[in-house]
């Protein structure tokens, strides 16, 4: 039996999303920029999900332009900023343990002359909103600070980062990809300029996303072509995929989050139940109601600790997905204070509405017998 | 009772006959909408995409730069 306990990564597709894209991809495949009768009903289908995608975020729908995913999105936002700021902004604050298509558009943005500040979290995994404050400048153009960590869940105070950027005239981004319909998003209350989301991690198709512009922003696009999404980003648009994102988002319920953060308590209890040397990452932060980081007591090696967790049928991650194949330390989990031996032994388990408690046990079992054998030996 | 309304200002096309049509559908047979739409070619395409659907156009008034389209929804 395989255990699926990687939804931080990617989420399986709902059979729902599947049978929309294929009914639209089979009968309401005409482009949804033409004006014709087959144009405006696939419009239909991707304007739907405008609509429900904006409801969740308290926005307004022409705020909402479609991208090909998170990355995307990141990229319009952090690249974009500085132009939309205005003239002698080029001043850039992110947090230390964003992903890295936050970060490397931020480092891209300090190798063409902007000044960029790391802002570190604290050891319970979040970001302090004094140490933004202090790290603003006059020139300051972006801050951009993830919602929930994808290594640890630590859900980061977003409402109140954003309150003191908007009171300081700075634009504020969020990556929300990890907590898009998890936990609560409302782009009034948290002050938000700009939002990334994407469909994959909410059991919709993947290569589809959405970055949300506060209404009056102007941002350059990145991609020079046709005015679809505004111009913002030209080329036809994935109306199948667009269409799977609005009803994955329509989907998701608020119940199905309190289910998933049961099952993710009972995991931590029943692991450190049997494994008294293994602890819960950023427990006393607000976490994400799937993610759950552990540092265990005893790995059989960095590079083998995945192969041997996934030669028992248990499919997780150590580290984020995307650094998935280095050995190299997560720089978040080295950002919260975990030493180099003790990042490299820490597995990142993800659960999703589909996730049961009998894979729970199972996933317990199998990783318990595998941390157990170090029994007795020293940690690495 | 007076008519439901929808701005469909700066909206392009088709995604304005989109937006139009599926606020159509929750309404009653018979029922009016008023749609605020752009001049030139969204005012020009907006009413046909109604009729096709089977929806009557009632009313167009020019205001300005934009054009008050009234669409009574197919029985």
């Amino acid at each position: 039996m395989l255990l699926y306990l990687d939804n931080a990564a990617t989420t399986r597709p709902d059979n729902r999303v599947l049978a929309l894209m294929a009914e639209i991809d089979r009968h309401c495949y005409g482009n949804d920029s033409a004006v014709h009768v087959m144009g405006v009903a696939a419009a239909k289908r991707v304007e739907r999900a405008r609509l429900a995608i904006a409801a969740c975020l308290a926005a307004d729908p022409d705020e909402i332009i479609f991208t090909s995913g998170g990355t995307e999105a990141n990229n319009m936002a952090l690249s974009g900023a500085p132009a939309a700021a205005g003239p002698r902004k080029n001043h850039i604050i992110i947090s230390a343990m964003e992903h890295a298509s936050v970060n490397n558009p931020a480092l891209r943005l300090k190798a063409a002359g902007a000044a960029l500040t790391l802002v570190k979290p604290g050891r319970n995994g979040i970001i302090d909103p004094a140490g933004i404050k202090k790290a603003l400048r006059p020139a300051t153009a972006l801050v951009s600070v993830m919602h929930a960590n994808n290594e640890t869940g630590a859900v980061q105070p977003i409402a109140e980062i954003g309150a003191l950027c908007r009171a300081r005239g700075v634009l504020f981004h969020s990556d929300a990809c990890q907590s898009f319909t998890k936990t609560g998003l409302d782009v009034k209350e948290q002050h938000l300029d700009l939002l990334t989301i994407n469909s994959h991690k909410i059991h919709g198709p993947k290569g589809v996303g959405a970055l949300y512009i506060r209404k009056g922003l102007k941002l350059p696009s990145l991609l020079a072509g046709g005015g679809q999404e505004r111009g913002l980003r030209p080329g036809t648009r994935n109306s199948s995929a667009i269409a799977g994102f609005g009803l994955a988002a329509e989907l998701a319920a608020p119940a199905q989050a309190k289910k998933v953060a049961a099952l993710r308590d009972l995991f931590w209890a029943e692991l450190s139940g049997r494994l008294p040397g293994a602890t819960l990452n950023c427990a006393a932060a607000p976490r994400l109601c799937g993610i759950l980081s552990v540092t265990l007591p005893w790995i059989p090696g960095a590079a083998a600790l995945l192969q041997a967790l996934s030669a028992r049928g248990v499919c997780l991650s150590a580290g984020s997905a995307c650094a998935a194949g280095k050995t190299t330390p997560s720089a978040a989990l080295k950002a919260i204070g975990l030493s180099d031996a003790q990042a490299l032994r820490t597995i990142r388990v993800s659960l999703s509405r589909f996730t049961t408690e009998k894979e729970i046990m199972l996933a317990v079992k199998e990783i318990a017998a595998l941390a157990g054998k170090g029994k007795g030996r020293h940690a690495r | 009772m007076p008519a439901e309304k929808i701005d469909l200002s700066g909206v392009p096309c088709p995604a304005n006959a989109a937006r139009a049509l599926m606020r159509l559908e929750g309404l009653d047979g018979g029922a009016e909408l008023e749609i605020i739409i752009d001049d030139g070619e969204p005012a020009a395409n907006l009413p046909p995409a109604l009729e096709q659907e089977g929806h009557t156009i009632v009313g167009r008034v020019r205001a300005g730069a934009k054009w008050i389209i009234t669409a009574r929804k197919s029985q």
